[in-house]
């Protein structure tokens, strides 16, 4: 394996070296070192909301079952059987109180116990032989949850969720605690497509620049107002913790009048009202800032916009959520699992055409998301082969020749965390920051779980 | 997607019924304006009220009584969302579709029902197979898929249409839960 701490030095500085967008060995290290220890998204608790409702999801190429036990606790269990090592679930969703093997039939309760084991006397001694009792499918090491997101980790001495996360959090508040209840997730569409999972998280943690030009043509058909180059450079770029965003500079106005313009109804700017805190009210009411897109470290992105969703003559808009994954699948390919989130509390008016402008924008086929995976897929193409090996891609807007900003810091801004207005990939290098020190920490320790039996 | 009981086999046109001849025609013309990307053209054989839905399709266990993600589709679409998508396209910045993928739409197995309550529309199932071949460097994409349409005869006296077949509503029901295209710039 090649010595990778020139890539990791060239990363620092801003200068990415072309390659790490479609390179073998640098995935095989990620799988190690950033997906082997990162607090990994999986489900919403809204998307298994009754016992016994489950769904199957990943951590690259790991299954997991993410169930609803029969006392209502969220549980995150390896999806493979402790005997020969078959599939226990091959559903991705659904509702079961077990899962038995299609192999031999061992079957667990939805809380991951063993409870079934034909011919245990007979094949095995019974418990003398293979001691059943408190056998389990291997929970993932971590599970943690925040705002009902179920994340997991696969490193065992992860630290707390909300740690992890630090002032990031705050952020995610926005998105996903709009009313005490917080919110529905549904979905996910999902699709491959041809291109390294950086690149996308990257895009929505600050690119705010591409934005004018990759996606004029969503405001030349009438959908945005927003778009446009002048609106979004007067946008801040935040980071926090482990993750960041670009935001939108609204028109002058009140809080209830800025909450207006990007299109929530009355009654759910008061849940904002009572369920969010001084800070977050100040971000949008006194700074006038409206969180856009978002990335935590390492692939979870969030979204949120304001488009026109209905035929009329009015200028009224609809706000929406999005919540995704860029799943890796390998160095030059990426499963998008694209969520739509809405407030629990949300009128159902609401519901419809915020879903509407979700699928308008974002997702399998959304106006705004074509045209990215576009430029994405072409990257990762062009990252293959040797002379990306001599380019170093320049990743230093916002910063002079002597590592100073452009322009300074925002002195006062609400939210927590360091802010610019202005375009800068300050918060794409931070991203890379976050990776490059991922990659350079050995990798945890794996362990082996005890199935008993044998001494 | 279990088909209803009024189409059984039973309930098929026969394959010499005029109503099934046109039916067919219909949506290999269609095929054409899809493969060549004539959007404008392909909006004017969809109804006012046109419903285009293509649901996400999930693994389920056999009995579990559904294989779509409750409440989430691809397409949802209405008059309105679909004319954004294709105006879109006919702008000098939709940049997914230029150069524009190579398409084919094949079109097969397809049945057309009969209505009770009226003649001016039909049901018409169909499998469609779409190749998308995109720049000289990428693997090609494949989209399979069941279709089942609503045609009916343009009510509307006067225009240049009025008799003919045009498109109400469309369910596509897409053969894989993740697809492997890099997205649905397309239309099936």
């Amino acid at each position: 394996m090649r010595d990778q701490a020139s890539v990791l030095e060239d990363v620092r500085q801003g200068m990415i070296p072309a390659h790490i967008y479609n390179d073998d060995e640098i995935f095989a290290l990620e799988k190690e070192r950033v997906f082997g220890r990162a607090w990994m998204f999986l489900a919403h608790e809204s998307e298994i909301p009754h016992a016994g409702d489950y769904v199957v999801r990943r951590v690259v190429d790991d299954s997991f079952i993410v169930s609803r036990d029969e006392s209502g606790a969220v549980r995150a269990m390896f999806n493979m059987c402790l005997h020969r090592g078959m599939q226990v679930c091959r559903a991705e969703m659904g509702n079961a109180s077990h899962f038995r093997c299609p192999y031999h039939g061992w079957s667990y309760k939805n809380d991951g116990r063993l409870v079934g084991l034909p011919f245990h006397g007979e094949a095995y001694g019974g418990e003398e032989g293979f001691r059943k009792k408190g056998q389990t499918l291997l929970p993932a090491p971590s599970l943690d949850t925040y705002n009902g997101l179920i994340f997991v980790s696969l490193d065992p001495a992860a630290p707390p969720l909300r740690e992890y996360l630090g002032d990031f959090a705050f952020y995610l508040d926005f998105y996903t605690q709009q009313s005490a209840e917080g919110i529905e997730l549904v979905g996910p569409q999902r699709w491959r497509v041809k291109a390294n999972w950086k690149i996308g998280a990257e895009n929505f943690a600050g690119d705010s620049y591409h934005t004018p030009h990759t996606h004029s043509s969503v405001v030349e058909i009438g959908l945005f107002r927003e778009p446009k180059a002048s609106k979004r450079k007067e946008g801040a770029l935040y980071w926090a913790g482990r993750g960041g965003g670009t935001t939108y500079k609204l028109p002058p106005g009140t809080l209830d009048e800025r909450l207006r313009y990007v299109g929530y109804p009355d009654e759910m700017i008061a849940r904002m009202r009572a369920t969010w805190s001084d800070a977050h009210l100040a971000m949008v009411g006194d700074d006038g800032f409206m969180v856009s897109a978002a990335s935590a470290f390492p692939n979870l992105s969030l979204v949120h916009n304001w488009p026109k969703v209905e035929d009329t003559e009015s200028d009224d808009v609809t706000p929406f959520i999005s919540l995704r994954q860029w799943q890796p699948v390998s160095a030059d390919e990426t499963e998008v699992l694209s969520w739509f989130a809405v407030d629990r509390n949300a009128p159902q008016r609401f519901k419809e055409l915020s879903y509407k402008a979700y699928l308008m924008c974002f997702g399998s086929t959304g106006m705004f998301e074509q045209d990215d995976v576009e430029n994405w897929v072409s990257i990762t193409s062009t990252a293959a082969g040797s002379m990306a090996r001599r380019l170093r891609l320049n990743s230093r807007m916002g910063l002079l020749a002597d590592d100073k900003p452009v322009s300074p810091p925002l002195a006062h801004f609400s939210g927590p965390g360091v802010a610019y207005v202005g375009f800068g990939e300050y918060n794409q290098r931070a991203m890379l920051r976050h990776w490059a020190d991922a990659l350079e920490a050995p990798p945890p320790e794996e362990g082996t779980v005890d199935l008993g039996g044998t001494s | 997607m279990t088909a209803p009981a009024s189409r059984t086999i039973a309930r098929c046109l026969p394959f010499g019924d005029p109503r099934h001849l046109e039916a067919h025609q219909f949506l290999v013309d269609e095929a054409a304006l899809l493969d060549t990307q004539d959007y404008d053209t392909w909006m004017s054989l969809l109804t006012a009220d046109i419903r285009y839905v293509m649901p996400v399709r999930v693994s389920t266990a056999r009995g579990a009584g559904f294989d779509t993600a409750p409440g989430m589709a691809h397409f949802d679409e209405d008059h309105y969302s679909l004319s954004r998508r294709v105006a879109r396209f006919a702008t000098e910045h939709a940049w997914t579709e230029d150069p524009p993928s190579r398409l084919r739409h094949h079109v097969s197995n397809v049945r057309t029902f009969p209505l009770d309550h009226t003649d001016d529309e039909v049901v018409v199932e169909s499998a469609v197979l779409l190749f998308r071949s995109r720049g000289d460097v990428r693997e090609p994409s494949l989209i399979s898929a069941g279709r089942e349409d609503v045609l009916r005869r343009d009510p509307t006296r006067g225009a240049p249409s009025a008799g003919h077949w045009m498109l109400a509503r469309r369910t596509v029901s897409v053969d894989e839960s993740v697809l492997r295209t890099q997205n649905l710039a397309i239309f099936l």
